[in-house]
């Protein structure tokens, strides 16, 4: 960043270092500010792709090439702050930087806008896509267009945004650029010959598309004059600042120490800092039209500014209208978290307080399971979000944790009452109530002609309903189908990659509630229920689901002293049962030579195993099983989380 | 309260597959050596001793009869010249049938053993194989035939089951033959694969299956019965005696009577501390020569140690716990599975019981 600091128009306060910084900050003089980039010369643009499509690789490239990083602090995936993103391989958290880059002998400002990749995060992403006027959609040339690159591109087009496709990896020996750009070209409506080909890897031709983006990506518009709205893309909380919004200006002019106020969060604050990320933290005067930065709002709960509310100025300058698109976050997964030590529930509450201070999709409220004692039933974005926040407080706050086997949320419909449900034992029984409305989402899958068959079976196996077909090329196909969340939780995404050999991928967005028929199942330990091995199921798919729990059960709770009935039910109906017999024979055979000490650490070790036992009712239960409740499901997260990751 | 005298010798023969004791195989050259060592320690502890009496002594191994019956003559002569060896004590070598013969045996009882131990294991051909064991079926009958033809009184047969290729009736086969012979002694145990042993590695690898615990469950029955009819009394997890035949030795430790173990890597007991010599023969010869305790670590029992092997030592002789001393509801639970008994206010474990001690065990001390 030092380096672009003489680059730069005089007076322009893009590339302070921070040592200008200072005695920018004794010179403060509201009157005296700098104009910032002229507007024309603002380029806001994001790159979007397909998990391990090089996005990542080609943000670094570009902060090299713009000298934002000096070589000696450059390391990839430069900007996913996050160990989890680096290991991963993912972003979670937006992240804008800004960039200075010549063109044609002007210096322009690009603000790149790195958003996160992953179906959980669409509102996110979409956020973050409002904050462009435009989009880079990058392709492997080996791997060609995704269900993301699909979804990544319909939600640039639905957003204005103008987009310049780019194949990636051209240095792959199994690249085929021809195919790609062709497939590409149809896709954005773009002359294949037109198609930026580049390796992000090595560098080729990444200069060639900054300098596509000046040309190509309009400047912003808004006039300095206008109420100040500012779109909120992300926000994070910082111990030492508080709220930190990361924020594009759309109209008008937020100056540092304005009085700001919080459309959607209804709240009034004083802005105790703007700033830019180039790529550290600088601050500025203020930000002008079309910019892209940070604000330190000087509030203390992350949840008065949520990603898509619009700030503008408090008071009589204030806009009267938000700008278009806010949603308030809304969790589709919901699972029970409790510690698998009793004693951690405070810990395990302080925890999530925490976490949430920084993550305003995450909602939590007080349970109590009969079998796993005090908890909290938690609502995610998705798997993925659920993973994540389940890594994080198993990592970042020592917790061991059991969660339950995720569901959806249910609607029960009880006259003009809706009562919704979030734990499936919760759910009401069968008779009590008129019907049951769960999620469904709209899913698209790229898959290889070859798998057509073997996808389509997949998703007619879960509840799908065809909409169409359409052929990416005669080897590729575009299927789109309506499905019921709950089923792509439970093991969909697995089952996918295995019957197209990895081949196939998957982008979904819900549409709405329908009407299902839906019934809960129970599992009976010794003729007692365990709550938290109840599930919501569809009724035609009830019995064998009990079945396979109830098996599944068998080979993970050990032998006791007494044979141990495990049984599916349905209302009052067993559908399944399978017995745990007794076991006989538990001791150490031999004394032998006097050799008590070693007897005696033998049985310890035995002790310490059978104290990592839940007791529910006479039964002892491994923390295994409630996890193997969701064994498929949690074999899906995983695969969540790789399908993300993937990279070493 | 009489103390015991346990002497280790760790020299083998052979190997055997499933054997995870501190014994060896190649090392006879160490033999003589080893014999001076051993008086060599017993001088060591003589003083520390000499207020304890004796009343049983128990030559262990490996395979003690692999030793030449004179050394084996004068070592316990030697240990009664330096403790208080009761005269009438009991004084038992365990032996394989293969290294022994009548002129031993003979040999053996005149030096003043008076009870002999012997690995017969199976009368399982095939059992007998799976253990890696070097003796066939007819080598126990012959050596058990000679140790009453040179006038043993006081024999007791080892036995394993459950190894691979056992079946619940060549078990009823070896345990009749067993009856059939009427040693005075019978001690059966059920198989454990232990990890660090040749065959603990096949059962790993998937190479041998390991022995299943309900078929083993089904033989410690059948042990139970026949043994029973025949007149044994069945009075620890693993062992049965002739009225007066009990193990006076085994007991002791069972008791928590002092003892005094000799010889590489034995273990040793005395006013709640616990003890245990070097393993290696090699370091524990050197550290002898020198003149030194060959001491190779120790422990101080806590409250919570000493009631815990209260607990299983005292369940394992049947002798019980007082019902007072544990909780309620626990032991009453226990009674209803018909896992325990109440014997004279005592909590006593039933055959069914002995067989999930550790589980019982585990829940009385909890």
């Amino acid at each position: 960043m030092l380096a672009t600091a003489s680059e730069c128009t005089s007076g322009h306060v893009t590339s302070l270092t921070s040592r200008e910084h200072s005695r920018w900050r004794r010179a403060s003089d509201p009157g005296e500010y700098a104009v910032v980039t002229e507007t024309s010369r603002i380029r806001n643009f994001c790159i979007v792709a397909h998990i391990d499509h090089g996005k990542s690789t080609l943000a670094d490239r570009i902060l090299e090439l713009t000298h934002a990083v000096a070589a000696r602090d450059m390391r990839d995936q430069y900007l996913d702050r996050m160990d989890l993103e680096r290991e991963r391989g993912i972003t979670i958290k937006a992240q804008a930087v800004r960039l200075t880059y010549e063109h044609g002998g002007i210096p322009y400002e690009l603000n790149l806008i790195d958003t996160p990749g992953h179906v959980d995060f669409t509102y996110e992403v979409s956020r973050s896509l409002a904050a462009c006027e435009g989009a880079v959609l990058l392709v492997d040339a080996a791997q060609g267009i995704e269900a993301q690159t699909l979804a990544n591109f319909h939600l640039a087009s639905d957003a204005g945004l103008v987009i310049i496709p780019v194949l990636n990896k051209i240095d792959l020996p199994q690249a085929d650029p021809e195919e790609t750009a062709r497939e590409v070209g149809e896709l954005v409506g773009w002359d294949p010959k037109d198609v930026l080909r580049i390796s992000a890897k090595t560098g080729q031709d990444v200069p060639a598309l900054l300098q596509k983006v000046i040309e190509l990506v309009p400047a912003p518009q808004g006039r300095r004059e206008d109420p100040l709205r500012a779109l909120v893309f992300d926000s994070t909380f910082d111990a030492y600042r508080g709220v930190v919004a990361y924020i594009r200006v759309k109209d008008g002019v937020l100056p540092s120490r304005a009085k700001i106020h919080l459309m959607a969060a209804n709240a009034d604050s004083e802005a105790e800092e703007c700033g830019v990320f180039a790529p550290e933290a600088i601050p500025v005067p203020e930000l002008g039209p079309g910019e892209v930065g940070y604000l330190v709002t000087g509030m203390k709960d992350v949840h008065l500014a949520k990603v898509g509310d619009t700030v503008t100025t408090a008071g009589k300058q204030r806009a009267r209208e938000p700008l278009p698109g806010y949603r308030e976050p809304k969790p589709m997964v919901w699972s029970g978290l409790y510690p698998a030590e009793g004693g951690d529930y405070t810990a395990l509450r302080d925890a999530l307080d925490k976490l949430k201070l920084n993550d305003a999709a995450l909602q939590f409220e007080p349970e109590t399971s009969k079998a796993l004692g005090f908890g909290f039933r938690c609502g995610f974005l998705g798997l993925l979000h659920m993973d994540i926040v389940k890594e994080r407080l198993e990592r970042e706050f020592g917790l061991e944790l059991i969660a339950t086997a995720p569901n959806v949320e249910f609607h029960v419909i009880r006259g003009n009452e809706v009562i919704v449900v979030h734990n499936p034992s919760e759910m009401p029984p069968p008779g009590t109530y008129d019907q049951v409305e769960e999620p469904v989402v709209l899913a698209t899958i790229v898959t290889p002609s070859t798998y057509l068959g073997a996808v389509l079976e997949l998703c007619q196996s879960r509840r799908g309903e065809l909409i169409d077909i359409t052929y990416l090329s005669p080897e590729r196909a575009e299927v789109h189908y309506r499905l019921p969340l709950a089923e792509i939780i439970f093991d969909f995404f697995d089952q996918l990659k295995s019957k197209t050999r990895g081949y196939a991928s998957l982008d979904y967005e819900p549409v709405g509630y329908e009407r299902a028929d839906l019934v809960r199942v129970d599992i009976l330990l010794h003729g007692e229920p365990v709550d938290a091995f109840s599930s919501v199921v569809h009724r035609d798919k009830a019995a064998q689901y009990g079945r396979q729990l109830v098996e599944r059960l068998r080979e993970l709770i050990p032998r006791q002293l007494f044979d141990v009935a495990i049984q599916a039910a349905i209302g009052s109906r067993i559908v399944a049962r399978e017995t745990v017999k007794a076991k006989r024979k538990d001791v150490l055979a031999k004394c032998y030579g006097g050799d008590i000490t070693r007897k005696r650490k033998l049985l310890e070790q035995q002790k310490k195993g059978k104290a990592r036992l839940r007791r529910v009712g006479r039964v002892d239960v491994p923390q295994e099983a409630f996890i193997a409740a969701l064994r498929v499901d949690q074999r899906a997260g995983q695969k969540a989380g790789q399908r993300t990751g993937g990279k070493p | 309260m009489t103390a015991g005298l346990y002497v280790h010798v760790p020299f083998c023969l052979t190997r055997c597959g499933y054997c995870d004791f501190n014994a060896y195989a190649g090392l006879g050259h160490l033999a003589w050596r080893y014999v001076e060592a051993l008086e060599a320690e017993a001088g060591l502890w003589a003083e520390e001793w000499r207020t304890e009496r004796f009343g049983s002594v128990f030559l262990g191994g490996g395979t003690p009869t692999t030793l030449d019956h004179a050394d084996l003559a004068r070592l316990l002569a030697g240990l009664r010249r330096r403790f208080d060896v009761e005269p009438a004590a009991e004084v038992t070598i365990e032996a394989n049938p293969d290294t022994v013969d009548a002129a031993k045996l003979d040999a053996l009882r005149e030096a003043g053993y008076t009870r002999l131990s012997m690995g017969a294991q199976s009368f399982d051909r095939r059992v007998l194989e799976a253990l890696e064991r070097v003796h066939g079926p007819a080598s126990v009958r012959r050596a058990f035939a000679a140790a009453r033809a040179a006038g043993h009184t006081n024999v007791n047969l080892d036995l394993i089951y459950g190894a691979n290729g056992e079946t619940h009736a060549s078990w009823r086969r070896t345990v009749e033959e067993t009856i059939a012979l009427r040693p005075e002694h019978v001690s059966a145990y059920a198989l454990t694969i232990e990890s660090a042993t040749p065959l603990g590695r096949k059962v790993q690898a998937g190479l041998v299956p390991g022995p299943d615990p309900d078929l083993q469950a089904d033989m410690f029955d059948l042990a139970c019965e026949l043994l029973g009819q025949a007149g044994y009394r069945h009075y620890e997890v693993s062992n049965w005696a002739l009225s007066g035949f009990e193990c006076r030795h085994n007991l002791g430790y069972w008791r928590k009577q002092p003892y005094l173990g000799m010889g590489a890597g034995a273990h040793s007991y005395r006013d709640g501390r616990r003890w245990w010599n070097l393993r290696p023969p090699a370091e524990y010869l050197d550290v002898v020569e020198h003149g030194r305790h060959p001491v190779g670590g120790e422990e101080r029992l806590t409250q919570e140690d000493e009631r815990l092997e209260e607990i299983f030592l005292k369940l394992r002789i049947l002798e019980g716990v007082p019902v007072t001393s544990v909780a309620d509801e626990v032991a009453s639970g226990f009674v209803e599975q018909g896992l325990l008994c109440e014997l004279d206010g005592h909590l006593v474990p039933t055959e069914r019981g002995m067989l999930v001690l550790n589980e019982v065990v585990l829940g009385l001390a909890s």
